[in-house]
């Protein structure tokens, strides 16, 4: 009994790392501004990698090129997981099928939300632009027009609004702009009107130099595993346990009879519940000012909230997340009680471990920002600086962003992307 | 017996492994799926030289201009106006390609003029024997422009993609702006995933 328990013990401690835990370091110093950290430490994981997560480990790692400035190498990355994605949508596999539903739900391979989709084209044609190709950011603009309204056709009201990106409808417009093509602008400004009121510029004027700075602020939710596990022994009439629930100070013991009904063939039963929850991060900056040479231009406005539509398209997934884990749960406890094991309790060890080692997918595009805001405003031709105040709930500058240099041209849009910050 | 079968598991497992390259004939390449292929290089490309044949472009204009043949640039690319990717540079260069091998024409390199300023600067000063250098002003200005432009049309369905290209090229008198010669291909293709991968 006591070996059985100490086993038991030694099993619970496993703990296998999961995505948020492997990602926090390269996420801290992403967010901290220290890209190559950040990039020394994602480099390391993406060359770990195996099959299942290496499309995701190159989106972060696309988008962490992107912020340094590495926009041949953030195409690269970025355009690998896209063609990934794209080959695995709507397809369905029969090993990952069997590994996330007996094994561990993050054992198949990384299947994006909806959301994450769309942005990587964003983030592609910001890539594109600011390499200095044009007709690159063009294409990226077609694929992000398809992809909303392959997304947007026909899906629920709800989800509709989440899925119809403003930041992408933007970067769209001001594109169509960029080309000249007034009408196209003009429908895409529209439907931003129509999500977000008041985004809109006045005029569609492809001939006015103006430069539009997009900046990011906050970190997205990360997903965190959450276990309740439970081991359980009969013992007499008497049924022994305890539980462990996240958060709690110690488990919980109980002895209760329950008669000669219940039946535990084997010495004790161990179970776990894992799920995951995604959590909210802490931001330290609210709302930020651009300063262009030098002078504090204005608020920028925001544009998307990110976070939102993360936490939206987690609860429209959750249930079938918890159901799936539930079915995990009862099939380990299955093979730990009623399966034939005549080979010296090799199956109810199996179960064990499996159960005790359990842990929720908590995959998800970390390097993404809780909100992503905008400032246009008219400019002259010729090379400009911008560097972006952030503020604090109470307006308290807490953190200056990096000067980025840009030049205009008499009658062009210019694009500036300021990177994340906390 | 045994090593038989030890033999024929090995040369399984051999040819399981083994590399395998294979030697497409490019005039029978297919396309993979319904996104732009290599195969639509060779359509585009032997669409447009037949149309260009059958238009007697070339000997209209030997015919009034005593027997020379026009000169052509190439624009930069086909414009792309797709979702995709496109290396559209290598569809005119292909026309032009086939256009010279069948003396339709003569093409000024549009992508040469700095280093062949450069050369020229270069043999102009006393390093080269100027007697023998290449001489400054005699570069050939273009009388057409080869040009072109690329769209799609694009719904995805479930694990269904139709894609429907065009591509329409045309060439142009650089004095007149009139259009001398014009032509289309279209596309269009459906390619459905399988469910299971």
């Amino acid at each position: 009994m006591r070996k059985i328990v100490l086993t038991i013990s030694l099993l619970l401690s496993i703990g296998c790392a999961t995505y948020t835990s492997k990602m926090e370091l390269s996420r801290d110093y992403y967010h901290q501004g220290r890209y190559e950290d950040a990039l020394a430490g994602i480099n390391e994981l993406v060359d770990k990698a195996g099959g299942n997560d290496l499309s995701l480990y190159l989106l972060e790692r696309g988008k962490i090129y992107l912020a340094a400035g590495e926009y041949d190498l953030a195409i690269t990355d970025l355009q690998a997981a896209v063609t990934r994605f794209w080959e695995i949508e709507g397809t369905v596999s029969i090993a990952d099928l069997f590994k996330n539903t007996l094994l561990n739900p993050g054992m198949g391979e990384y299947q994006p939300d909806t959301y994450e989709k769309i942005l990587v084209n964003c983030y592609l044609l910001l890539a594109y632009w600011l390499k200095g190709d044009e007709e690159g950011a063009f294409v990226e603009r077609n694929r992000i027009i398809g992809r909303i309204r392959q997304y947007t056709d026909g899906g629920a009201e709800e989800e509709r609004k989440d899925l119809d990106f403003t930041f992408a409808r933007y970067l769209a417009a001001l594109l169509y702009e960029v080309e000249g093509l007034e009408d196209d602008a003009r429908i895409e400004y529209a439907e931003i009107e129509r999500l977000h009121p008041g985004l809109t510029p006045p005029a569609v004027n492809p001939h006015l130099t103006e430069v539009a700075v997009f900046t990011e602020i906050g970190r997205a939710p990360v997903k965190v595993s959450t276990e309740i596990r439970g081991y359980l022994q009969k013992e007499g009439d008497e049924l022994l346990g305890f539980f462990t629930f996240p958060d709690a100070p110690a488990p919980l013991v109980f002895r209760t009879g329950v008669g000669e009904d219940l039946k535990i063939d084997r010495p004790g039963v161990l179970f776990t519940f894992a799920f995951p929850q995604y959590i909210k991060q802490e931001r330290v900056a609210h709302s930020c000012k651009v300063v262009i040479d030098g002078i504090e231009a204005g608020e920028a406005v925001p544009l998307d909230a990110v976070e939102e539509t993360a936490m939206s398209a987690f609860q429209r997934k959750l249930g079938l997340v918890l159901l799936k884990s539930a079915f995990r749960t009862y099939l380990k406890t299955v093979a730990q009680t009623k399966l034939k094991d005549e080979a010296g309790g090799v199956i109810d060890v199996l179960g064990k471990v499996f159960s005790a080692v359990d842990r929720a997918d908590t995959r998800s595009w970390q390097t993404l920002p809780a909100e992503i805001q905008l400032f246009r405003l008219e400019s002259t031709p010729g090379t400009h600086e911008v560097y972006i105040k952030y503020l604090s709930e109470d307006g308290e500058v807490v953190r200056i962003s990096e000067r980025v240099t840009f030049s205009m041209m008499k009658g062009r849009k210019g694009i500036v992307y300021v990177p994340g910050a906390d | 017996m045994n090593r038989f079968l030890v033999a024929v598991l090995c040369l399984i497992l051999m040819v399981g492994c083994g590399k395998s390259v294979r030697e497409v004939d490019l005039s029978k390449d297919v396309a993979e799926d319904a996104d732009f292929s290599s195969a639509d290089y060779f359509r585009i490309t032997d669409t447009m030289v037949n149309s260009l044949r059958v238009s007697n472009f070339t000997e209209q204009y030997a015919a009034k201009h005593s027997g020379e043949k026009p000169v052509v640039l190439l624009a930069k690319s086909l414009l792309n106006k797709t979702d995709e990717h496109i290396d559209t540079r290598l569809v005119l260069e292909k026309i032009r390609t086939a256009m010279i091998k069948e003396s339709m024409a003569q093409f000024v390199d549009d992508q040469a003029f700095d280093l062949a300023l450069d050369q020229l600067n270069l043999q102009a000063s006393d390093l080269y024997d100027n007697s023998k250098a290449a001489k400054i002003g005699n570069f050939v200005g273009a009388k057409y422009v080869l040009r072109g432009t690329i769209t799609n049309l694009r719904k995805r369905e479930g694990r269904e993609n139709i894609n429907y290209m065009n591509v329409t090229m045309d060439i142009f008198e650089v004095e007149t702006l009139l259009i001398k010669w014009t032509d289309e291909v279209d596309i269009k293709r459906i390619s459905k995933k399988g469910f299971f991968r």
